[in-house]
């Protein structure tokens, strides 16, 4: 059954995903990838370490790394104390 | 070696079959490379020396302070403004006369790092900055040596073992970082902690037991929560040192 965009966005469903961040569940746009997010929820420090369902990613993949729905998203500052 | 006297000092590990009397000659014919003799070098020197590692090579350029006390459990009162060097020897040789404690006061750096690794089976960080780590993890690589990372931060600590070819390397993962421009806060008792699973890796790879090493993964502890969390590594082809091999 298709229906129009209007109603669709009236229904209450919206083009957005759940994820965990943190250990906190966020509505974000659905499509965002890590780079995206990093600005969206403004983490200002550049040493970021990003896990993403359990994985390490390096910041050559946060453009191209997308979230789903139920994904699992950490922004963890690296310890580098001794 | 293995007299009466060893017996009885190394009773309780070597009842481990993964040990035994033949682990136990292994870790005495050992040697291993620990650099930095802070919170996690007091630590790990402290444990590896006390399970039988036959030979300790430490490399330190600092001299103990009083903002050391809270976590460097190595140096006491008594010691602040000797060298780190001399305050390690002198409790790790007063803990395991057989151990022999080869010290190094000075800054490791690229120039002197390969030969002061040379004749060591692992290389353990406990230093406290980035371009340490950086070293040691090139060292690593052209030595074709584990490298075992421990690093704290506040309740927070994290630890990997990097071994070359098998593993991603310390680079992979933090080649685009920068240094903090203070030393973080540090809780001793998180020293503790990472500074002890530092030191189980490497007996580990004394032993062998390559298995069941934290390889291409990053145990993550959160001490506030009480949460140890590991994060999966994958080799890094962009990586300027190992280049993903
Ligand atoms: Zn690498």
């Amino acid at each position: 059954m298709w229906i129009s965009m209007e109603q669709y966005e009236e229904s209450g469903m919206k083009n957005t995903v759940t994820i965990t961040l943190n250990g906190f569940q966020e509505e974000v746009a659905q499509g965002s990838t890590v780079s995206s997010l990093i600005k969206y929820f403004q983490e200002l420090d550049k040493d970021l370490i990003v896990e993403h369902n359990g994985r390490f990613v390096y910041p050559g993949e946060y453009p191209r790394t997308v979230v789903d729905d139920g994904d699992r998203l950490e922004f963890i500052n690296p310890n580098f104390g001794g | 070696m293995q007299d009466q006297r060893d017996q009885l000092r190394y009773q309780r590990q070597m009842g481990l079959p993964e040990i035994g009397e033949q682990g136990q000659k292994r870790l005495a014919r050992s040697r291993v490379f620990v650099g930095g003799l802070g919170g996690l070098g007091s630590v790990i020197t402290t444990y590896l020396c006390a399970a039988g590692v036959g030979s300790l090579r430490i490399a330190d350029r600092d001299r103990v302070e009083i903002s050391n006390l809270n976590r460097q459990i190595l140096h006491w009162t008594k010691d602040v403004g000797r060298d780190k060097t001399v305050s390690a020897r002198e409790k790790l040789a007063a803990l395991n006369p057989d151990a022999e404690i080869e010290t190094h006061h000075l800054e490791i750096g690229p120039e002197n790092a390969a030969e002061l690794v040379q004749g060591c089976q692992v290389i353990v960080d406990g230093t406290d900055n980035l371009q340490t780590r950086r070293v040691l993890n090139r060292t690593s690589l052209d030595m074709d040596l584990p490298f075992v990372h421990g690093g704290i931060n506040g309740f927070n600590g994290m630890i990997s073992t990097f071994v070359p070819g098998r593993s991603p390397c310390f680079e992979c993962l933090f080649s685009e970082f920068g240094s903090p421009s203070s030393p973080p806060p540090v809780l001793g008792s998180v020293a503790g902690v990472v500074g002890s699973l530092q030191s189980l890796e490497v007996i580990k790879c004394l032993l062998g037991l390559m298995d069941g090493l934290l390889c291409g993964r990053l145990l993550f502890m959160q001490g506030q929560t009480m949460a140890f969390r590991e994060i999966s590594l994958e080799k890094n082809p962009d990586c300027p040192e190992c280049r993903g091999r």
